[in-house]
């Protein structure tokens, strides 16, 4: 470790750095964090915008448009085209997956965490954490810029399936696309995007891993390791592994849809209207692998982190050692290994060989079985603890109710003969929204909340945190539970107007109180950012451990300088020895050499 | 003060637990099932319901007890443990057991559902072409032609009707976004698509299949109830007509004082009504679910169950006639 030392005292004899250099192209990865975190957040309000058209559309399909209606195209009258309402839910998931989620956990978690929670000064490859970052602003002016072009952004839904999204005009003839307008121009930015993101996150877990196998303070083990380190480490890998396969499969796309190739084009072609496109000789099949081959595994990579992270949480505010600390190493291990083998469960209805599909359904049910194991050990966690309700806490125990819901309602759609019925149906908006809202989110919310005093050295207020919490646990609950009653009501995903069915129509009333609730919610989350900006300038400053808690992060200052330690940390311990019988405080930091006997980790 | 978290919770999420029992009381519920192995996948879905609703119970009883009883008490200390082996097997073990269980007991349903090889012998042979945004269906004249007795005739008879939906013949009757089918009859259904994705998707029937461009694909059902009967009428007079039918030949003709003729060839005088109930519950639709462009939610078709096999036959030679007919009101009346 004395490389470390030498770099910790090379950064304090060069204090000064221009601005640019310090807070905008920076190399220290707590700054990279916290600018995937601001970008993240810009792009929330994005999603959120673009998942209130949605609702707006869902609720009052026959409506006009308050407002915004008015700049709309006159021939629309004040509503939403059917091309528009495509575009909006297609955008929303896009955003709010690959702009949102994925750089929140990965991106800002990622990098705040790693190096802190290991006792390193910064990541292996600063300069590629830096790029990482940058990689991304061509994925978010390209995104962005989709939205200006002929046709709108993607309206191919956020899995863009051939062939709506990757049929083609012959070449030479212009990127409109014969399927539909929102699959011209916009697809093929959206694709341009996506490359984009999948290179910055590959820089990203590349170093990820560096940093963890070879950058760990004297007698951070891997099994002293925190959760969060142990799920953005396996995240990472999960990442490594799969990116490569989704940038093939987009690159092979934008050739079918730029240069006339037929990677995803059938061979007899396809006939729209009076025009054919000429013969194919691919399989649109094809794509659908490919993508959830990546997109599965991103399923857990959205996921994953959140769960380390309220781990770590649970276990400080409960003042308890985190309940079977390696049986919940190897449910990690476990739901990322078989990540692996279940993206078949996407396609039950595909078309693809329905006894593959009796394949895919094993391993799929049995990856509920990891997910279980960790729910009963955060319950066992929090048995028998002296509970302490801050707000982070709130909304990691709010993570471990919802998770409940999100992981049992796939079980639903994991047995094949109820996935005909329900597939493509709003039950399976409802369990997306459930691990991705209910849980990555309020995960997210719970990882702010904890760590927002040593990223910026200032304290949230808690009284405000509280009031969004509750309005987000209610109004989100309003807004999405409603959705499994929908779904067993059959009515579809991305249904521009349900009402024209004598078999759907009886659950609009549902859809109203559901659109209501979601802008409501939406309104309640200018309170968390009215908290966040306030206590960012005027919030009491925090002390270097204002939580009582045992990881390194909070061995350092707050915030940490560049560097983050004064000297590098030596770990005695793992990180959760709360409320040791043999000491007189309740808690016993990695790094204090006079805490309780090293005890073994279980 | 701080139990009011745990409370807080609570009602939370005694309020997801109840809205399952009030739903179908609003009709907000599966719709009613009507073939032959939509009871075996409502049969899991209820089993399914069931498990999980016990696990969801169980883990969040449990939570909001712990919320409530191991709330900061001040100056204690928490119990100190890093966990429990014993506990660790039993919460593995169990749900590992149950989910096996789940796993096996659920392919009997999909392979009845959708193995190619377990289809039954058909009755009824119609070819569903999608294209944005409609479903085109076809019917053969002739369905004895793909029918068979023994198994070793099935491969056979798959080839040959697959490629009667590939390539059409020149009598076929020709339906958009109607699908016409008898009572008790075993259907099978090759779905194809000219451009995008879509998918076949009739809650009714709990029925769902993606067409899938370059690739035709086969579905059945059988559907044990009936929702319409096809009724002939006078064009002159409005007075139905009396129709006789040969099961064997499955010839429908018109029967007048002066003797029978076939019902394809009295057409011009002759107006074919669908009766149905009228009622919402009885309108049985085709939705697509899989996005295929912006009137993804308009490509809507139906499904008309015919009482009898006689009124699905009559209610072919009839548009059989009218398409085929040179008179423009005979073409017209077809609808």
């Amino acid at each position: 470790m004395s490389v470390s030392h030498s770099h910790t005292t090379e950064t304090h004899a060069h204090p000064e750095m221009s601005i640019l250099r310090k807070y905008v192209f920076s190399e220290d990865h707590k700054i990279i964090g916290i600018q995937f975190l601001f970008t993240g957040l810009i792009m929330l309000f994005v999603g959120g915008a673009l998942a209130l058209l949605v609702r707006l559309q869902v609720g009052w399909p026959n409506g006009t448009i308050p407002i915004i209606g008015r700049w709309f195209p006159a021939s629309w009258g004040e509503k939403m085209s059917p091309e528009f309402y495509t575009m909006v839910f297609s955008m929303h998931a896009s955003v709010m997956i690959f702009f949102v989620i994925i750089p929140w956990l990965t991106g800002a978690f990622g990098n705040f965490l790693i190096p802190l929670q290991i006792g390193a000064p910064d990541m292996a490859f600063p300069k590629l954490n830096m790029m990482s970052y940058w990689f991304m602003w061509p994925a978010l002016i390209t995104i962005i810029w989709s939205f200006f072009v002929e046709g709108g952004a993607a309206g191919s839904g956020w899995t863009s399936y051939p062939t709506l999204a990757s049929a083609g005009m012959p070449a030479g003839s212009g990127f409109q696309s014969p399927a539909g307008p929102p699959s011209g121009y916009g697809q093929i930015l959206w694709l341009v995007s996506l490359l984009f993101v999948g290179i910055s996150s590959m820089m990203g877990s590349v170093n990820y891993i560096t940093t963890i196998v070879n950058m760990r303070a004297p007698g951070m083990t891997f099994f002293r390791m925190p959760m969060s380190i142990w799920a953005m480490f396996i995240t990472a890998i999960l990442q490594a592994m799969a990116l490569p396969v989704l940038t093939v499969a987009l690159i092979l796309q934008l050739l079918d849809k730029t240069l006339g190739t037929t990677f995803f084009l059938p061979p007899a072609g396809m006939a729209f209207g009076n025009w054919h496109t000429g013969p194919g000789g691919g399989q649109p099949l094809l794509w659908q692998h490919l993508f959830w081959f990546y997109s599965h595994p991103a399923v857990y990579i959205m996921i994953l982190p959140a769960m380390g992270m309220v781990s770590d949480i649970i276990s400080v505010f409960a003042r308890k050692p985190l309940f079977g600390y390696k049986p919940m190493v190897y449910a990690i291990a476990g739901i990322a290994g078989l990540g692996f083998i279940v993206w078949g469960h996407h396609m039950f209805q595909s078309g693809m060989d329905p006894r593959l599909g009796t394949g895919f359904m094993l391993a799929t049910i049995m990856i509920a079985l990891p997910s279980a194991v960790k729910t009963f050990n955060w319950l066992g966690t929090i048995w028998g603890g002296n509970i302490k309700y801050t707000t982070a806490m709130l909304n990691a125990l709010a993570f471990v109710a919802m998770f409940v819901i999100g992981g049992l309602s796939g079980i639903f759609m994991a047995a094949t003969p109820v996935d005909v019925y329900i597939h493509d149906t709003y039950f399976i908006v409802a369990h997306i929204h459930y691990v991705l809202f209910m849980s990555s989110i309020f995960g997210i919310f719970a990882g702010i909340y904890f760590w927002f005093p040593k990223m910026f050295g200032r304290m949230m207020n808690e009284t405000w945190g509280k009031v969004h919490f509750v309005l987000t646990f209610i109004l989100a609950n309003c807004t999405f539970y409603p959705m499994h009653i929908i779904g067993v009501g059959g009515h579809p995903r991305r249904y521009y107007d349900i009402t024209i069915y004598d078999v759907f129509q009886h659950l609009q009333p549902l859809n109203v109180f559901m659109s209501v609730s979601a802008i409501l919610l939406g309104l309640a989350q200018f309170i968390f950012v009215a908290n966040f900006f306030y206590s960012l300038i005027w919030g009491p400053r925090a002390e270097r451990n204002p939580w009582h808690s045992n990881t390194l992060e909070w061995s350092a200052p707050s915030p940490p300088p560049h560097g983050n330690f004064e000297e590098t940390p030596v770990v005695y311990r793992g990180p959760y020895e709360y409320g040791h019988p043999d000491t007189e405080q309740d808690y016993a930091p990695q790094t204090d050499a006079k805490g309780p006997a090293v005890v073994a980790a279980h | 003060m701080q139990k009011g978290w745990s409370i807080f919770f609570g009602v939370i999420l005694l309020a997801t637990f109840l809205i399952w029992f009030a739903a179908p009381f609003f009709g907000w519920w599966l719709p009613e099932n009507i073939s032959t192995f939509g009871g075996g996948v409502d049969n899991l879905f209820y089993a399914i319901l069931g498990l999980t609703t016990f696990f969801f119970v169980l883990t969040e009883v449990v939570l909001v007890y712990a919320m409530w009883k191991f709330v900061d008490r001040g100056g204690e200390k928490s119990v100190y443990t890093h966990g429990n082996h014993t506990l660790e097997l039993v919460w593995t073990a169990i749900p590992a057991a149950l989910l096996l269980g789940i796993a096996i007991a659920q392919i009997g349903v999909w392979e009845k559902i959708k193995y190619q090889s377990r289809m039954p012998a058909p009755d009824l042979t119609v070819s569903v072409l999608a294209r944005q945004w409609e479903w085109r269906m076809r019917y053969p004249l002739d369905n004895q032609q793909f029918h068979y007795e023994d198994e070793d005739q099935k491969a056979a008879s798959n080839l040959k009707s697959r490629l009667w939906a590939e390539n059409p013949n020149f009598d076929d009757v020709h339906a958009i976004n109607e699908l016409h089918v008898w009572k008790n009859a075993n259907v099978k259904l090759w779905i194809r698509t000219l451009d995008v994705l879509h998918s076949f998707t009739l809650p009714n029937l709990r029925l769902k299949q993606d067409t899938l461009p370059g690739k035709t694909i086969p579905m059945w059902f059988n559907a044990e109830k009936s929702n319409c009967e096809f009724v002939v009428r006078e064009r002159s007079t409005g007075k139905p007509v009396t129709l006789a039918f040969n099961s064997k030949t499955k010839l429908v003709e018109v029967v007048t004082p002066s003797g029978r003729e076939p019902l394809e060839a009295r057409v011009a005088d002759l107006k074919g009504e669908l009766e149905t109930s009228g009622n919402k519950a009885d309108n049985w639709e085709i939705a697509c679910q899989e996005l295929c462009g912006s009137r993804h939610y308009a490509m809507r078709g139906r499904l008309y169950v015919h009482a009898d096999e006689k009124s699905y036959y009559a209610w072919l030679q009839y548009s059989r006639g009218a398409q085929k007919a040179t008179s423009l009101e005979a073409a017209v009346s077809m609808r």
